[in-house]
Parts: C-alpha cells; sequence; structure tokens
C-alpha cells in the first residue's frame, strides 16, 4: 500500500516549489549552503552558553589564525617586496608615476592579499579540520556525540565555522598590512644591499599617501565582506566533507584533499562574483564621464 | 497501559543498505524523501517486532551477523530503517523525525562497543561533556555527578588521564559511566561484558541490577555472554533469520526444542 505523502496533496505549485527545493538540496552546494545556516543557527539552540561557545570559538580562531602567523608573515613581507620591486621597476620603463599607488591596492589589497590568506588558511587550518572531525566520524565518536544528545553540528561545525570566519579576516587584514609595510622595508633592504638600481624615489609616506588615496568605497566594504566569505566557505567546505566521510578509513585523506581543492575553487568563483562590484563601479563612474 | 512500555517496535525492516548511518552534513527532512529500494533478499530483518516494558532488562543474543549491533543503532537513531514503527514510552516517533538528536532526547542513552570516548578530552571531561552541554546543574553539582559516576565505574584513579591511555576494558567502563551519569530511562549496551575481566564483568552485572531497581531504567543488552541474562534474571530474545524471537527466560531456552536454542546453547548444557 503506497501512503500518500504530504507534498503529494499540494498544489501543482507547490509540488514545484517542492521539486525546486529537493533539487537544490541534493547538490553539494545546497547542502552546504544549508549547513552553514545550520551552523548558524544552532547558536541559538537551547543549550547556548555564553561562556562555553566564546571559549571554543577562541580556541578555534587561536588555532586557525595564531598558529599559521609565521607562515603568513614570511609570505605577506616577500609578497609585497616583490610586488614593490615589480612595480617600481615596470614604472620606470613605461613612465606611469602616478599608478603606483593603484597598483598596490589592486594587487594586495583588492585580489591577492584575500585570495592568499584564504589559500593559506585552507590548506593548512581546511585541511586539520576536516581531518579532525574525519577521524571523529570513523571512530563513531560523533555518532557518541548524537546519542547524548551533543548535536555534532553545534559542538564541531560552528566553532569552526565562527572562529575561522574571525581568524581569516583578521589575518587577511594583517596580510594586506604586512604586504604593504614589512614589504616596503624589505625592498628599502634590498635596495640598500645591492646598491640603489631601481633609482627610484621611494619613500613611506609616498607610498602611504598614494595607496590611501586609491582606495575607493567599495574597497573598504569589500575588505571586510571578502574575508568573511572565504572563511565560511574555507570552514563549512571542510567540516562538510569531513562530514560526509562513510565509515571507511581511506575516505579520510581523499576529503581532506576535495577540501582543500575545492575550497580553491569556490574561492575563486565567489572573487570573481564580488569582483562584478568593482565592474558596477566602474560603469557608474564611467557614464559619469560621458 | 500505553505508559508501560518503555519501547515498543513494529514491524521493522532493515536492509543493509541503511547501515550506512546518519549523514550529519545533510538535512535531514533530505533523506525522508529519498526514495529506498526495496528488495527482501537484501534484508537483515523483516518484519520484526519487539516490546520492552519500562523497568524490565533484555538481553539479544544471536550468532554475528545477524545485525544485532545494526538493531540497537537503529534504536538508537543512528540509523534509519527501511520501514517500521517506533514508540518510544509510548510516544510514536514518525521517519522523518527518526534522528540521534531526537530521541537522545527522550532520556535514551547507547553504550558503543568500543566506548566511542572523545579522543581529545580527558576521562573526567568525557563523563562532564554532556552534562555541561545539557546545564544539568550547578558546576559543582555537575563535579558531584561525575565523581560518582567514576566511582562507580571504579575509574577516579584516572580521572586526569586520556582514553588512548587506558585499556579497552576500561574504556568501556568509562562509557558506562558516561552514560549512566546522564540518567537514561532507556539505557542501550553494546556488550558490555566483552573485554572485561571477571572482577569487573562482576561488579557490572549488580551495578546494571541497581539501575533498573532504583532508577526503573529499561535496559537492552546486546551480549554474547548468555550467563549474564541468568544472572541478571532477564529474559532473552534471539535475532535469528530475519525476527526477533519471543523474549524468554535462560531456562526456558535451555531446555527448548527450537533450532536457534540448540546452536547456540549446545555449549552451555554441557557445562551445566
Amino acid at each position: 500500500m503506497q501512503e500518500v505523502r504530504n507534498w503529494q496533496k499540494l498544489t501543482i505549485f507547490g509540488k514545484a516549489f517542492h521539486r525546486f527545493g529537493l533539487f537544490l538540496m541534493k547538490r553539494t552546494v545546497g547542502q552546504q549552503v544549508a549547513l552553514f545556516f545550520r551552523a548558524y543557527a544552532s547558536l541559538f539552540n537551547r543549550s547556548r552558553s555564553f561562556k562555553a561557545d566564546t571559549k571554543n570559538i577562541i580556541a578555534q580562531a587561536f588555532f586557525t589564525g595564531v598558529e599559521i602567523f609565521p607562515i603568513l608573515f614570511i609570505v605577506a613581507t616577500l609578497f609585497g617586496a616583490v610586488v614593490i620591486m615589480e612595480v617600481l621597476t615596470m614604472m620606470g620603463k613605461m613612465g606611469f608615476d602616478d599608478v603606483m599607488g593603484s597598483l598596490m591596492v589592486v594587487v594586495v589589497i583588492r585580489e591577492l592579499g584575500p585570495i592568499l590568506t584564504a589559500f593559506l588558511i585552507a590548506g593548512r587550518s581546511g585541511s586539520s579540520l576536516t581531518t579532525y572531525i574525519g577521524s571523529m566520524v570513523i571512530n563513531s565518536e560523533v555518532d557518541a556525540l548524537a546519542t547524548m544528545g551533543v548535536s555534532p553540528i553545534r559542538y564541531l561545525v560552528m566553532p569552526g565555522l565562527i572562529g575561522g570566519t574571525i581568524s581569516t579576516f583578521v589575518m587577511t587584514i594583517l596580510f594586506s598590512a604586512i604586504a604593504i609595510g614589512c614589504g616596503f622595508l624589505a625592498t628599502q633592504a634590498f635596495s640598500f644591499l645591492i646598491g640603489d638600481f631601481i633609482h627610484a624615489k621611494l619613500t613611506w609616506s609616498y607610498l602611504s599617501s598614494e595607496i590611501l588615496d586609491a582606495m575607493s568605497l567599495t574597497d573598504f566594504v569589500l575588505i571586510i565582506v571578502k574575508p568573511l566569505v572565504f572563511g565560511s566557505i574555507i570552514t563549512t567546505n571542510a567540516c562538510y566533507q569531513a562530514l560526509n566521510i562513510p565509515h571507511d578509513i581511506r575516505q579520510v585523506p581523499k576529503a581532506t584533499s576535495r577540501s582543500v581543492i575545492k575550497s580553491f575553487l569556490y574561492i575563486v568563483i565567489a572573487d570573481v562574483f564580488m569582483s562584478i562590484f568593482y565592474f558596477l563601479d566602474y560603469m557608474n563612474e564611467l557614464s559619469k564621464i560621458l | 497501559m500505553q505508559n508501560a512500555t518503555a519501547l515498543r517496535i513494529e514491524d521493522l525492516h532493515l536492509s543493509y543498505k541503511d547501515l550506512v548511518g546518519e549523514r550529519f552534513s545533510k538535512p535531514k527532512t533530505l533523506s525522508f524523501f529519498e526514495k529506498q529500494m526495496h528488495s527482501p533478499e537484501k534484508e537483515l530483518l523483516s518484519g520484526a517486532n519487539l516490546t520492552l516494558n519500562s523497568g524490565e532488562t533484555l538481553c539479544i543474543g544471536g550468532p554475528s551477523g545477524t545485525g544485532k549491533t545494526a538493531l540497537l543503532r537503529v534504536i538508537a537513531g543512528l540509523n534509519r530503517p527501511l520501514s517500521g514503527k517506533f514508540y518510544y514510552f509510548g510516544e510514536y516517533i514518525p521517519p522523518e523525525r527518526h534522528t540521534a538528536l531526537e530521541i537522545a532526547k527522550r532520556q535514551v542513552g547507547l553504550v558503543f562497543q568500543n566506548g566511542a570516548l572523545i579522543s581529545n578530552l580527558r576521562i573526567k571531561d568525557n563523563i562532564a561533556l554532556p552534562l555541561h552541554y545539557h546545564k544539568r546543574g550547578t558546576p559543582k553539582e555537575i563535579e558531584d555527578k561525575v565523581n560518582m559516576a567514576m566511582d562507580l565505574m571504579r575509574v577516579r584513579t584516572h580521572a586526569n588521564m586520556f582514553p588512548h591511555q587506558l585499556s579497552v576494558g576500561m574504556q568501556k567502563r568509562v562509557a558506562i559511566a558516561r552514560s549512566w551519569a546522564m540518567d537514561p530511562k532507556l539505557l542501550l549496551m553494546d556488550e558490555p561484558t566483552a573485554g572485561l575481566d571477571n572482577y569487573n564483568r562482576r561488579n557490572l552485572l549488580p551495578l546494571i541490577d541497581n539501575m533498573r531497581i532504583l532508577f526503573r531504567t529499561s535496559i537492552i543488552i546486546i551480549t554474547h555472554d548468555l550467563l549474564m541474562a541468568k544472572e541478571l534474571g532477564c529474559n532473552i530474545c534471539f535475532l535469528y533469520k530475519g525476527q526477533i524471537t519471543e523474549p524468554r527466560t535462560f531456562d526456558y531456552w535451555l531446555n527448548s526444542d527450537t533450532e536457534i536454542a540448540k546452536v547456540l546453547f549446545r555449549d552451555l548444557h554441557r557445562n551445566a
């Protein structure tokens, strides 16, 4: 006997809506978005406790952020030095002395700062989050948590998501600051060691004022939005891949690599979508000029 | 009487496909709408019924690979069966709400075969974790409760150790203590005596009995240790050929002529 399900009693539009919802939910992206919202919703459930939650989130943020700092510092310094030197030498050839600040803003602050930070965090913290939760799934610790009434999404995913997002945000700001500040110092050190080969009149006041002039309001907004989006993508994806592991130990390394690679993919896709804002900005200015 | 039953299962069908387990990454409505293929030859259990009165202890035995642990996981909500009606304490749980978290709300505890302790927490934190999570009293009360649970299972001396520093038997005792601390109304135990020495086994059995008498906890024990049922004075039922047999006493099975009793009680006869 076939039982009449509730959705079969719906009207034709209701059925179409139901099918659409199921279509979205069956996709990986739909499930990840659902996981993201469930993790945030779990903040407000009955077992909330400000003290324990704050402790977990800070521990996760510490794990994600502070321990990656040495690598991030070196990468940011060298990267900033490379960008400054390249831009300076290029400018000497091409004669674009006035676009120094704009180029720094575009390359470091807008694009590569957030993306490189996100890649570093995905490679280190995202993969370790996947391995950690995945091993718990394999050892049926997640099942044990659930049978004790402890929601795995609340206990494992929520601190990772919020802590990871916060630390991605902080680390991106630090990356941009270090790339410009320490990159400048490194450039000065190089030119001191090798001799003044770029014969540039590069001073800190010139660089900083150029950069501040080149920053627009969209830049300031996206400096905040981009790391938040990237951090959410990395941690949600990492937790999703981990919780999806069947009881098979060989799936843990596969899930880890999938977590990192898919994070890269989603980050770049999200970056493209956010670049549309700059495009709109440009079109507005263009219409003003015309 | 409706309230007297702790658990009633009607017409349970369980296939090998259902053993994948609950995916916490997926929205739970999704698995409700997923179509499942029905093929009778691939079923572990077909049309099984089980009734457990509250305050009763029941041992479930049977040969390996007949789905005893799977049955326990289904009862705890970790696996969703193909079909079947579940009543916990007289309350019907529809299939879309048959999840581990929903069932844990009804004070059902599960002791895993390997303990399944959280490996990055110390023993005392492991026991205190669900108590803190569900806010069962002030920190002082929780600490008292944890100490009491550790005293009962005699793991107090190892309170500050990590699970990997303990033997399997001790991990299992900690897991039982963790379940006990939650005051379950229905406790599911998967092989509680496997891996325990005789001394600890002797101590565990009165504890199980005390839980039944003092707290009126209903207990389901999966075991190969059939003498335990005799010592606890409880009924045994077997999983055999996709069915759950009627619960009977140890002596009934010992003297019965049924096929399953002949298979499982042959050696015990000789000992007796």
